[in-house]
């Protein structure tokens, strides 16, 4: 009693309203530069969050920072899905980008596993089109040298 | 497409993508209204008539899964419920016109099919008691679906009224929800 197995799609297309944070951050996204906030303490927050974790204030200083960083942590893919960024084995990193005082998520594309470390140097790799969406940082790759 | 404006939206598509394997009592569901008949299970103990078919009594816990307790259900039956739907234009709707859906009890099983589509009818005159008639596919169409244990609305394009009159409420009475 086999058969072909039907394929079915539910989806959802939503149309988010980013707010004058998240809208900001993505705006400087797809202008190439990334921004974070500065909380009353002088941290740099990256991405940034709405208000001061610490003191809840909010209008805070917007502050830009590097487009190279430095990994904090790391998840090896070694068999990506079909959704996911790259179509080859991949690393989630948590990445601390120049200037900043918080990681960042993303990814990192590597040859392997072997060449992802914690505390190496990575560099956003923009995508070729940016719009305003976290995917306009393509991925992160090692910084050369 | 890189602008000067502020970036205010996000387009997020929230997708799943799955597999179902249609189970063989399904399967021979949709293979028999593919070929333009309703079949049903008859519960060896109680006698109660389930269409679609499950493959056992929920309630004496026996299977009904062979061909003896397969029985062929009327494409006619009595409307028990109905709503009229007024369909919202969202993005993918799409319904245009203002259409009625309803549950149905088919003559020959004890329990309705739910989310059947009602045609060939003025809203205002559909009813609870009403008898209606299946208007079915033109069989060509039907055959896709038939190894993927699909539903009516595979087979069975609308229902229809008939010129019978009207099923007493005392007769359909425990099927309205």
């Amino acid at each position: 009693m086999a058969g072909a197995v039907p394929t079915y799609k539910l989806e959802f297309p939503y149309k988010r309203s980013l707010g004058p944070i998240v809208g900001a951050f993505l705006t400087g996204l797809r202008d190439r530069q990334v921004l974070g906030i500065r909380s009353a303490a002088g941290r740099v927050l990256v991405p940034p969050l709405e208000f001061d974790p610490e003191t809840g204030e909010e209008n805070l200083e917007w502050t830009r920072v590097g487009e190279a960083g430095v990994v904090r942590g790391f998840s090896w893919v070694e068999e990506p899905l079909p959704k996911h960024p790259l179509d080859r084995p991949f690393a989630w990193v948590l990445v601390q980008l120049d200037g900043a005082d918080t990681n960042l998520v993303h990814v990192l594309d590597a040859d392997s596993r072997a060449a992802v470390e914690i505390g190496m140097r990575v560099r956003i790799r923009w995508a070729s089109e940016t719009r305003g969406h976290m995917s306009d940082i393509a991925c992160f790759e090692p910084e050369a040298g | 497409m890189a602008g000067s404006e502020p970036v205010s939206f996000m387009q997020q598509m929230v997708s799943l993508e799955y597999k179902l394997r249609a189970s063989p009592v399904a399967v021979d569901f949709a293979r028999r209204l593919c070929a333009g008949t309703i079949t049903g299970h008859a519960c060896p103990e109680c006698g109660l008539v389930y269409t679609p078919p499950s493959g056992f009594c929920s309630i004496c816990v026996v299977p009904t899964n062979t061909r003896e307790h397969e029985v062929e259900i009327a494409d006619r039956g009595t409307v028990t419920a109905f709503t009229i739907v007024n369909p919202i234009q969202y993005r993918g709707q799409k319904e245009r016109e203002v259409y009625a859906v309803a549950s149905i009890l088919l003559d020959g099983a004890s329990g309705t099919i739910g989310q059947q589509r009602l045609g060939d009818v003025d809203l205002d005159r559909v009813r609870m008691g009403m008898r209606v008639e299946a208007v079915w596919l033109p069989e060509e169409k039907r055959k896709d679906s038939a190894a993927m244990g699909a539903g009516l609305a595979s087979a069975i394009h609308h229902w229809r009224p008939v010129d019978e009159p009207d099923t007493p409420l005392e007769e359909f009475a425990e099927h309205i929800i």
